[in-house]
């Protein structure tokens, strides 16, 4: 039996990985270390509750810092992990330090992608990923001010929504047709556009940063198209990569991310990955995938540890996570890349439906939108990969619950 | 003020696995049958203020708040899932002939 449980992380899913195996009869050493100082956190409200000064920080701690103490997990936290020996079974701390382990966990997570155009150095230009970024952009919140926001993607779009309505006056920017266009499609990501209009954001599309101006801060932004948008400050969410760099040389194998089993282990026997950073054979859509929600880091997270403890339990859950943005809650489960229809239940105009992504009579992945009810029944009907009759999906009197197969 | 049971609603409004609010002095409760034991807790979720009752599913005796996940176990408030953090408070409850009764 493994002995020196370590993790490299401490994140949501670093953290559920020390607190699920101390939980489920871990006996040796549970170690966590982590980049960041503070312990370790949930980030759905950065963009969010948090960011417009309506929630504390530690409302957003996995557990209290007691909690590590008192459940002897050790943290080692404001340092970071620098490399990893998969033949010695050590891991080399930024302090030289060097920590052995019997299982290791990668829960290093993802970093901002940086925005490398003309005037990308100028101060006033913000991304959001840690509280210290969220503590810059609240800084610069005063009502009346001007902000531009590049990318709407989920965290652009949160953020363009958190900024109006601190009463900001926000551009958002975003190169495709539509908000959230890669993931969700444009009659769904029209829906988006919609919402941050009637709350007075000014979304201009199809359309990219070319320069940002200014002599020492960002004083506008100017696009491709010719547009010039003055602002006091940039927000930009153009996406994440996973943080990988500490990996090199360790013979793990890489590919978008720590690439793994069903059960969260690398090619290297004894070293797991969980989080933003893992790309995972999902078992109930057999191919490999790799997400950035909140809820897979908590059930990934564990599902490691569980391996980790030599369990033996595939992760098969299906993603889902959720946006809120304004008044209205967005919700997404399953995954798809394509798809062959898109079956719609309620009206897409209102802003209460649910959107279903469908391959073969088989729905892959379903968006609410003010429609959580829906979303958690349609759930079950991903998982099954059993066809549906569309008709009833489409049809609002019937009840999704009824559509389940029989077992 | 001492406890005492209050008169919520007639028995008869609150079938079997339906959930329901009502105000009682000032309080948004919601309430729930399951299998004719009737449960009693603050209708707004402690996470983002969603009203369990209009947002809510139930299964046996777990609530999930539909709007984030979280999940509730309405005999004791427990929280059973993430992201809630703090339990939900729950009253007891009783009928008296067909009015289901709240302790206030």
């Amino acid at each position: 039996m493994a002995s020196n449980y370590v993790i490299i992380g401490a994140s949501l899913a670093g953290a559920t990985a020390a607190i699920t195996l101390r939980e489920e009869g871990a006996d040796g050493s549970v170690i966590l270390i982590g980049a960041e100082r503070e312990p370790p956190y949930e980030r759905p409200p950065l963009s969010k509750a948090y960011l417009r000064g309506e929630a504390a920080f530690d409302k957003s701690l996995v557990r209290p810092l007691e909690y590590y103490k008192e459940h002897d997990i050790e943290t080692i936290l404001g340092t970071r992990a620098m490399r990893i020996d998969s033949s010695a079974r050590m891991v080399e701390l930024e302090d030289h330090r060097h920590v052995p382990f019997d299982a290791l966990l990668i829960a290093t997570g993802a970093r901002n992608r940086r925005i490398s155009i003309p005037g990308g150095e100028l101060e006033g230009i913000y991304s959001l990923r840690t509280v210290q970024d969220a503590d810059r952009i609240r800084a610069e919140m005063v009502a009346g001010r001007r902000a531009v926001v590049v990318g709407m993607g989920f965290i652009g779009s949160e953020v363009a929504a958190s900024l109006q309505q601190k009463g900001l006056q926000v551009v958002a920017i975003e190169p495709a047709k539509t908000p959230l266009f890669r993931v969700l499609g444009e009659e769904v990501g029209q829906t988006i556009a919609d919402l941050h209009r009637a709350h007075g954001v000014g979304i201009v599309l199809e359309d990219t940063v070319a320069a940002f101006e200014g002599t020492t801060r960002v004083a506008s932004v100017v696009t491709k198209a010719g547009l010039r948008l003055n602002c006091d400050f940039v927000v930009a969410g153009i996406g994440v990569e996973p943080a990988v760099e500490m990996l090199e040389g360790s013979g793990i194998h890489i590919d978008n991310g720590v690439v793994v089993d069903a059960y969260c282990e690398t090619n290297v026997r004894g070293i797991y990955a969980a989080g933003d950073v893992a790309n995972h054979h999902h078992p109930i859509f057999d191919r490999q995938i790799r997400v950035e929600h909140w809820q897979n880091a908590i059930k990934q997270g564990a599902a490691a540890a569980r391996n980790m403890l030599g369990k033996h339990v595939p992760y098969d859950e299906i993603h889902w996570f959720w946006s809120d943005q304004f008044d209205a809650n967005l919700q997404y489960a399953g995954f798809h890349t394509k798809w062959e229809q898109l079956v719609v239940r309620g009206s897409l105009d209102s802003r209460n439906f649910l959107a279903c992504y469908v391959n073969d009579g088989r729905i892959d992945a379903a968006v609410g939108l003010n429609r959580g009810k829906d979303v958690r029944r349609v759930m079950p009907l991903i998982k099954s990969r059993r066809t549906v009759d569309l008709d009833r999906l489409r049809d609002e009197s019937v009840d999704l619950r009824s559509l389940q197969p029989a077992d | 003020m001492a406890a005492e049971f209050v008169t919520a609603m007639k028995t008869i409004e609150i079938p079997v696995g339906r959930l329901s609010a009502v105000d009682v002095r000032g309080t948004r409760i919601a309430v729930t049958n399951v299998g004719g034991t009737y449960y009693a807790f603050d209708d707004t979720c402690t996470h983002e203020q969603c009203s369990l009752a209009e947002e809510g599913d139930l299964a046996g005796t777990t609530i999930t708040c539909t709007c984030h996940g979280s999940e509730f176990d309405v005999r004791t408030g427990k929280v059973l899932a993430p992201p809630a953090l703090l339990p939900v408070k729950v009253y007891r409850t009783r009928v008296q002939d067909d009015v289901l009764q709240i302790e206030m």
